[in-house]
C-alpha cells in the first residue's frame, strides 16, 4: 500500500524558497565566448553540462542513484527524470537572468539535505507515491540553483544567452541519463526482480547514500 | 512506531533542518554584514603613524554622525573614501571593500545618479577585479560628469584591464588635458609601457613623481613604479635609489621594501630578499609579498618551506573567492593571480583552469594571455601556448618576462629565429627578473646560438 505523503511536504516548496530573497550576483559574462561560433558555445557548454555531472557531480549522481533504487520501473523514473529536468531548467534559467537569486551558503547545503531525504525515504517507503514526484520537482528547483552558481562561475556570453543555457542542461541531461542507465544495467536489471532486492541492495545502498549526505550537509552548513 | 509516523517526523526534521541552515545563514551574514563598519587595527609600522590615529578620529565621527542619521549622504561618502583608502593602505581588501560597497550602496539607493558614489563604487569594483562592472559604473559617472578628470583615470584603468587598449589611450589623452597630475602622468607611463616604449614610460613616471607631493602614498607609489621600470630595464641602481628614497620619505613602505627585496634576489642573497618580504608583509596583507618570499625560500634550498607558503597563499586566494561566490560584495576575483600560484606548485591542471577562467572575462587583456599562454606551456600543449603569446604580444609589449615566455614558446614551437630575436631582446639590458625563468631563457638562447 502506498503511503500518503503528510501534509507538512507540501510546504517544502514554500520554506526552499524562503532564502531567495538576498540578491548574490549578477551573471558573469563570458567575453571569450561572445567572439565564438554557435556550435563551439554549444560544445563548450554541453560539455560543461556532462562534466558538472560527471565527474564534478558527486551530490548529483548520488541523488539521482537515490531516485533510481526504488523504481524498478523506467516508466516512473522517468516521470521523476523529467520533474528533476524541468524543474532545474527554470532555476538555473531565472538565477542566471538574476529573476531569483539565492546564496550558495543556503543552497548548497539544502542539496545535500535532498540527498538525505531521499536516501532516508528510500529506507521508510515500500512503493512510491505522486507526491515524490512533487518532492523531486522541489528539490530540482534547488539543485538547478546549484547549477546556477557553478555556472556563473565560467559565465555566459552575452549574445548567445539562451543558447548557452539550453546546451548546458542538455549537457546536464545527458550526464543523467548515462547515471540513470548505469544503475539500471548494473543493479536493477540484475537485480530488481529478486526477492532480496530491498534488504541487500536498496537498504544498504541507501544508508551508505543517506550517510555521506549527512556528512556533506553537516561539512557545508559549518565548515565551509 | 507506525512506519507512516517515521515518516511525518523525517519531513518534520527535514523541514526544521531546511529552516535551521536558512536561520545560520541569516546568522551568519549578520556577523559578516554588520549594520555598521568601523575600522580594523592596522599591523607593524602602519599602526604607530601619527596619521592613523587622525584616520580612526575621522572614522569615529563620521560613524556617529551616520547613526544618529542613516540617510546622512555627506558623511556616507566620507567613510566610503576612507575606506577606500585604508583598504589600499593595509591591503585588507577584503574588509574594506565590502564596507565601502555597503555605504555606497546605501548612497546610491538615495540617489543612483550621485556622481561621488559612482566613482567610489567602480574604484571598488576595479579592486575587486570586477573590470567590465567597474567601466560601466564609471561611464555612468562620466555620463554625469564628462569634466572630471579622476572618471577618465578610472575608464583608463578598466578599459586596460579588459584589454581595450585603444579606449584607454584615448581616455588617458582625455584625462590629462584636463587636468595633467600624478595620476594622469602616472597612467600616460603604464600605457607607454604597455606599448613597449619603455623610455617614454620612465619620463611619465618621473613627471607623475614630481607632481607629487613627497611622503604621500600615492607619490611613493608611483616611485615604486618607477623603480620597477628601471629594473625592468636593467638600470638596478637607480631602481635601488627609488626604493631607498620611498623608504625615506614613507617609513617601512612595503612596497618600497619588496623592490628591494626583488633587488636582492638579483643579487642571489635569499637571506637579505626573505628579511624585505617578511618586513613588507608584517604590515600589508597582499599575496604577492608571500609569492615573492616563497620564491626566496625556493632559490635558497628551502624547498619545503616555500611549498608552505605558496599554499597558504592559494589557500587564503581561493577562500576569498569562495566568499565571492557566497556575497557580491566580497566578490574578488583572483584566478590569474591563482593560475601562476598553482603554477609555482606544479599544478598545471589547476593553474590552466583558473587562466582560462580569468580569459573568459578578459579575453583581449595582455597579461591574461600570457598567464594562459604561460600554463599552456608548462602543459606541454604548444600549439595553444603560441596563440595566447601572440595575442599577449599585441601590443608590442616590451615586458621582460613577456619576451622571456615568449621567446621559449617560440623556441618550443620550433621557430628558433623567432626565439633568437625575442630572448636577445631581453637579455641585451640585463633586467632583473625572477630566477629560474632567467636561467631557462639563457640557457635556450646559448642553445639558439
Amino acid at each position: 500500500m502506498a503511503l500518503r505523503l503528510p501534509h507538512t511536504a507540501r510546504y517544502v516548496a514554500a520554506a526552499l524558497f524562503v532564502c531567495a530573497a538576498q540578491p548574490l550576483f549578477a551573471h558573469t559574462i563570458n567575453y571569450a565566448l561572445e567572439k565564438a561560433p554557435v556550435q563551439d558555445v554549444v560544445g563548450f557548454y554541453a560539455k560543461l553540462g556532462i562534466l558538472h555531472i560527471i565527474p564534478y557531480g558527486a551530490d548529483h549522481i548520488l541523488f539521482i542513484v537515490g531516485l533510481c533504487l526504488l523504481n524498478t520501473k523506467l516508466k516512473t523514473l522517468l516521470w521523476q527524470a523529467t520533474a528533476f529536468t524541468v524543474a532545474h531548467s527554470i532555476t538555473l534559467a531565472l538565477s542566471m537572468k538574476n529573476i531569483i537569486v539565492a546564496p550558495g551558503a543556503v543552497v548548497e547545503p539544502i542539496i545535500s539535505l535532498s540527498i538525505l531525504f531521499v536516501a532516508v525515504e528510500n529506507l521508510l517507503i515500500s512503493r512510491l507515491s505522486p507526491w515524490r514526484v512533487l518532492a523531486v520537482f522541489c528539490f530540482g528547483l534547488i539543485h538547478g540553483m546549484g547549477f546556477a552558481s557553478a555556472l556563473n562561475e565560467i559565465g555566459l556570453p552575452r549574445d548567445k544567452f539562451y543558447v548557452s543555457i539550453l546546451s548546458f542542461n542538455v549537457g546536464v541531461e545527458l550526464g543523467q541519463i548515462a547515471v540513470i542507465a548505469l544503475v539500471f544495467a548494473l543493479i536493477i536489471l540484475p537485480f530488481g526482480k529478486k526477492p532480496w532486492y530491498k534488504k541487500f541492495i536498496v537498504y544498504p545502498f541507501s544508508i551508505i547514500i543517506a550517510a555521506i549526505a549527512l556528512y556533506w550537509t553537516i561539512e557545508r552548513v559549518f565548515v565551509s | 512506531m507506525k512506519k507512516s509516523s517515521i515518516y511525518t517526523i523525517v519531513v518534520a526534521a527535514f523541514l526544521l533542518a531546511v529552516g535551521g541552515i536558512i536561520l545560520k545563514y541569516r546568522l551568519d551574514k549578520n556577523k559578516t554584514d554588520p549594520a555598521y563598519y568601523s575600522l580594523q587595527q592596522r599591523n607593524g609600522a602602519l599602526a604607530a603613524t601619527a596619521e592613523w590615529v587622525s584616520t580612526r578620529n575621522n572614522a569615529e565621527a563620521l560613524l556617529i554622525k551616520i547613526r544618529n542619521n542613516e540617510a546622512d549622504v555627506k558623511s556616507m561618502l566620507g567613510l566610503t573614501a576612507l575606506f577606500i583608502r585604508e583598504a589600499r593602505i593595509t591591503g585588507n581588501h577584503m574588509y574594506y571593500d565590502m564596507a565601502a560597497l555597503k555605504y555606497v550602496n546605501k548612497v546610491l539607493a538615495i540617489d543612483s545618479a550621485n556622481f561621488e558614489a559612482l566613482i567610489y563604487k567602480s574604484i571598488v569594483q576595479l579592486s575587486q577585479h570586477h573590470f567590465a562592472d567597474a567601466l560601466q559604473t564609471a561611464e555612468k559617472a562620466r555620463r554625469i560628469n564628462p569634466y572630471n578628470a579622476f572618471v577618465y583615470g578610472i575608464l583608463v584603468d578598466g578599459n586596460v584591464e579588459m584589454g581595450y587598449y585603444d579606449s584607454a589611450v584615448a581616455n588617458s589623452d582625455r584625462m590629462v588635458s584636463i587636468r595633467p597630475d600624478i595620476r594622469s602622468y602616472s597612467r600616460i607611463s603604464y600605457l607607454r609601457e604597455i606599448y613597449g616604449d619603455y623610455p617614454g614610460a620612465k619620463e611619465a613616471m618621473k613627471m607623475a613623481v614630481e607632481a607629487g607631493i613627497p611622503g604621500d602614498e600615492a607619490t611613493e607609489w608611483a616611485r615604486i613604479q618607477l623603480g620597477h621600470l628601471y629594473e625592468n630595464t636593467g638600470d638596478l641602481q637607480n631602481a635601488e635609489k627609488q626604493y631607498l628614497t620611498a623608504l625615506g620619505e614613507l617609513n617601512a613602505y612595503a612596497y618600497a621594501l619588496a623592490g628591494l627585496g626583488r633587488l636582492a634576489m638579483g643579487r642571489k642573497d635569499y637571506a637579505a630578499a626573505i628579511r624585505y618580504f617578511q618586513q613588507a608583509d608584517s604590515s600589508i596583507n597582499d599575496y604577492s609579498f608571500k609569492e615573492q618570499m616563497a620564491d626566496a625560500y625556493a632559490l635558497g634550498n628551502d624547498k619545503p618551506m616555500a611549498e608552505r607558503l605558496m599554499r597558504e597563499v592559494i589557500e587564503n586566494m581561493s577562500k576569498d573567492a569562495q566568499q565571492g561566490d557566497k556575497d557580491a560584495n566580497i566578490g574578488h576575483y583572483a584566478d590569474r593571480e591563482l593560475a601562476y600560484a598553482y603554477l609555482k606548485i606544479n599544478e598545471y591542471d589547476d593553474a590552466l583552469r583558473h587562466a582560462l577562467l580569468e580569459y573568459n572575462r578578459r579575453p583581449q587583456n595582455i597579461d591574461v594571455n600570457e598567464a594562459v599562454a604561460w600554463a599552456y606551456y608548462k602543459k606541454g600543449d604548444m600549439a595553444k601556448a603560441q596563440a595566447h603569446i601572440k595575442e599577449a604580444l599585441k601590443t608590442n609589449s616590451k615586458n621582460p618576462v613577456l619576451l622571456c615566455r615568449a621567446g621559449l614558446i617560440s623556441y618550443k614551437n620550433g621557430d628558433s629565429a623567432m626565439a633568437k630575436s625575442l630572448l636577445q631582446q631581453v637579455f641585451q639590458n640585463q633586467p632583473n627578473i625572477e630566477e629560474p625563468l632567467r636561467t631557462e631563457a639563457s640557457q635556450i638562447l646559448q642553445t639558439i646560438k
